[in-house]
């Protein structure tokens, strides 16, 4: 039994697993966000340059260690640490395979805690590196923070007060056993947690925190070698999580159809989220941090509210 | 062209080598009232750029302004050599500031009333009082001082 | 939002946004820029000096090396000034060649410009689909002249190579493609709300400014001046080729973006017309070695905008004086003007909204040639 147990954290469906899937995530969106831009993408390491991802992660592991003499020592050296362990957490409650590896009532709770406590480890990681380039971006990523957290939750919120649990698993299951998906219940929410999750994951058109050519990296610009090598592994990881949560919150989970294992049928829904996130990313500009936080109050927030009336009047679920 | 007939004590020489270009040599005295009355009547608003150049004994500064977009007109004035200074157009044009600033980093030439006349192209740790373009500064020479020497 | 003091906000030598080094100190109060000093010069080459030096055919070549972007204007406008100097009449079939290459040469650089607009804005789609456009220029370009950057076609009296008939249906061809393409991408520019957002009412240059800064080219236009050196004060044979000035009343980053969209389809006429009534003929006439004292202004609109050269000679090979003046400079003051109010976050879009070419703009100092 404990041995079972260490095999779930370890191999399936746990850290293997999750490395496995965001290597092979970071791979689809490069490839099919070159492909929308007529690009090639990557194309040498492995068929298709399915491989590409690894190895640059095992180059930048390979790299000089540089730390800046004026950065805040401890505080530099761990937040990499906990960014790339933050969305695995974060992974374990998601039903990846049907049942979450740590299933309890009111794990989306603590999944919305996990997400504020990414941007936060971000604010800290710009913070700490002092260099000027890194402040602005980790102030930006904590504006960003304020004005996405709250839609953001709410449309997490909304699929469990129709399915009277703040159980990821049971959320998803109430969705099997309706055979409806939330995604057509509550389609307002369904657009709003993408957006939000696009700010989350700093993608364009909000990746403000990390605009290149206003701010070099943004709160990253410090970062180097295996550190930043666990930021880009932490990235890959964060992107799982948001495709498989919209998979599971909206799209019905790990269904079980016909004799197809119940993880094929979730990865393949994660996937179809993620190529949406990068066709989104692919189609538009970069917004400016005070455009961002006023249309995220002014647009999203109402609209959630809406969403969520809507809910509670019984519309919807 | 008729206007300038009017300016006729001020203006040495005049010479008119193709459609649409001018050249104009100026006293230097009451260059700048000169200047002033000549863009008020024909309303000279674009400046194309000032050439600043070394003919050995004097400087001279050609202003190179374009009447509609259209007309070059070229108008000369030269600079004593021993005392390089002449007043600013900064006032009358203010597109000049960065022509001017660049004459006065390669050919010392002083712009009076100027709001900043800092360097702005020659390097950091440039020798103050080495213009460039002047003639007197060969290459090598150059070279050599741009390498830390003298 | 004013916190009474300003924070030094230092901009370059390097940086993302600046392919090119160059150096800007911004004064910054909360996130709204007060004052900027710009520090040019990074990039010196002592092209004034150098061109001193030389003979006039060399100097062909360095004239071509200023820049390497609008290489064919800057040695159009050096072949002018110096024809003028002579003076020397080219035939009218190098007329037409030396106008056609001018025109491909804004088709680039202009495709280059708006593709760096959309990445300087995070649209890096369009950045992409406008340099695949753009390469097949460079390889149209290269098929011409032999080269993809410096095209080394003009020289003193003429030009070196001339357009066979294949080449110009091929131009032709191409042209069409790109056309359809660029009024796409225009579409797609003029619809695209996260653009228009970023540059809409951003970097704003009243015509009266842009007027009293000697701004030119596009940075002009689009403050609605009708300026256009081609147009104003025609050389080559845009006398005798129909086309519109165009020009935009938004005077932002926006409009700019737009002049440069539509401009690229006014040049692709251009060049159609062009080719279509290439006269036949030699393509040079020998020039002198030496030259009589004389002096001699040639204006060219390279697809930054006015670029004028002056010329001395003092009835040796070489010339006395060389003065080069590219459009970079000439708005650098009216760039200045506007960033004075922007958002930190806009800084890159305004900068890049004049098509800056510092390489262009220093020119003099010191030569890296060996003592």
């Amino acid at each position: 039994m404990v041995l079972y147990e260490i095999f779930g954290v370890f191999v399936y469906p746990g850290i293997a697993l999750l490395f496995g899937l965001a290597f092979l995530y970071e791979w689809i969106d490069r490839k099919f966000f070159a492909r929308v831009q007529n690009r090639m993408g990557p194309l040498y390491t492995g068929p298709s340059g399915i491989l590409q991802p690894v190895a640059d992660f095992l180059k930048l592991l390979s790299k000089e260690d540089i730390v800046p003499a004026s950065c805040e020592k401890p505080i530099f050296s761990v937040i990499p640490i906990v960014y790339a362990t933050l969305p695995l957490i974060a992974l374990f409650v998601i039903p990846i395979t049907g049942s979450a590896l740590i299933a309890f009532e009111g794990d989306v709770i603590f999944l919305m805690f996990i997400s504020a406590f990414i941007t936060l480890s971000v604010f800290l990681a710009g913070w700490s590196s002092a260099g000027s380039f890194s402040r602005i971006g980790s102030i930006r990523s904590a504006l960003q923070m304020l004005s996405y957290e709250i839609p953001f939750g709410l449309a997490l919120i909304g699929p469990a007060i129709s399915a009277h649990s703040l159980s990821l698993t049971k959320i998803a299951q109430w969705q099997v056993a309706n055979s409806s998906w939330f995604m057509w219940l509550q389609p307002i929410g369904f657009a709003v947690v993408l957006i939000s999750l696009l700010a989350e994951l700093e993608l364009v058109p909000f990746d403000i925190p990390e605009a290149e050519t206003e701010i070099v990296a943004g709160w990253l610009t410090e970062y180097g070698g295996r550190r930043l090598a666990l930021f880009r592994l932490g990235k890959d990881l964060e992107l799982v999580m948001a495709s498989t949560l919209v998979a599971s919150l909206y799209l019905g989970g790990a269904q079980p159809l016909f004799f197809i294992p119940p993880v094929v049928i979730l990865i393949v829904k994660s996937i179809v989220v993620l190529m949406l996130i990068s066709f989104v990313r692919a189609l538009f500009a970069r917004f400016r941090i005070d455009q961002m936080t006023s249309g995220m109050w002014t647009y999203l927030l109402p609209l959630m509210i809406v969403q969520i009336l809507l809910v509670q009047f019984g519309i919807g679920g | 062209m008729k206007k300038l007939e009017e300016y006729k004590e001020d203006i040495v020489d005049i010479k008119k080598p193709k459609e649409r270009r001018i050249f104009i040599r100026v006293k230097s005295e009451n260059f700048k009232k000169f200047l002033s009355s000549l863009i008020e009547d024909l309303d000279l608003r674009h400046l194309s750029t000032i050439t600043g150049l070394d003919t050995g004994q004097e400087m001279e500064l050609l202003y190179h302004f374009s009447y509609k977009y259209s007309v070059e007109i070229t108008i000369g004035v030269k600079v004593p050599k021993s005392s390089p200074k002449v007043p600013t157009i900064t006032d009358l044009i203010p597109g000049a500031i960065f022509y001017e600033q660049e004459i006065h980093d390669l050919l010392g030439i002083e712009f009076e009333g100027h709001p900043n006349l800092g360097p702005l192209i020659v390097p950091e740790g440039w020798p103050e009082g080495v213009y460039p373009l002047r003639k007197e500064y060969t290459v090598q020479e150059l070279n050599r001082i741009a390498r830390g020497g003298k | 939002m004013s916190y009474g003091t300003t924070i030094k906000v230092p901009f370059g030598p390097q940086h993302p946004a600046l392919k090119e080094p160059e150096y800007f100190l911004f004064e910054v109060d909360g996130d709204i820029v007060v004052k900027v000093t710009p520090r040019i010069g990074y990039v010196h080459r002592g092209v004034e000096k150098a061109f001193e030096q030389e003979t006039y055919l060399h100097n062909l070549y360095l004239a071509e090396r200023i820049c390497g972007i609008c290489s064919h204007a800057h040695s159009t406008c050096y072949t002018q000034t110096i024809e003028g100097l002579i003076p020397l009449e080219i035939p009218p079939r190098a007329v037409y060649i030396r106008l056609i290459m001018a025109e491909l040469e804004r088709l680039h650089s202009h495709s280059l410009w708006v593709g760096i607009a959309a990445h300087e804005a995070g649209f890096d789609t369009l950045f992409m689909y406008l340099w695949r456009d753009r390469e097949m220029i460079m390889d149209l370009m290269e098929e011409i002249s032999g080269n993809r950057v410096t095209h080394a076609i003009n020289t003193i009296g003429g030009v070196r190579r001339d357009i066979t008939s294949e080449q110009a249906t091929k131009i032709k061809k191409f042209l069409e493609k790109f056309e359809s393409n660029v009024k796409e991408y225009t579409k797609v520019l003029e619809s695209e709300q996260t653009f228009i957002k970023r540059t809409k009412d951003v970097g704003v240059l009243k015509p009266r400014d842009a007027i009293v800064l000697c701004a030119v080219g596009p940075t002009l236009r689009a403050s609605g001046i009708k300026s256009d050196v081609r147009a104003d004060d025609p050389y080559l044979a845009y006398g005798e080729i129909p086309f519109n000035v165009i020009t935009h009343d938004g005077c932002d980053v926006y409009a700019r973006t737009i002049v440069r969209c539509e401009e690229m389809i006014e040049s692709a006429n251009i060049i159609r017309y062009a080719l279509d009534h290439l006269p036949e003929g030699k393509i040079k006439v020998p020039p002198p070695r030496t030259i009589a004292p004389n002096e001699s202004v040639g204006r060219v609109e390279a697809p930054r905008g006015e670029l004028i050269h002056y010329a001395r000679s003092n009835g040796t090979n070489k010339p006395e004086r060389y003065k080069v003046r590219a459009p970079t400079l000439g708005n650098l003051a009216s760039v200045c003007q506007t960033l004075i109010g922007a958002h930190v976050a806009d800084i890159p879009l305004i900068l890049a909204g004049i098509d800056p070419c510092f390489s262009c703009m220093d020119r003099v100092i010191i030569t890296k040639k060996s003592v």
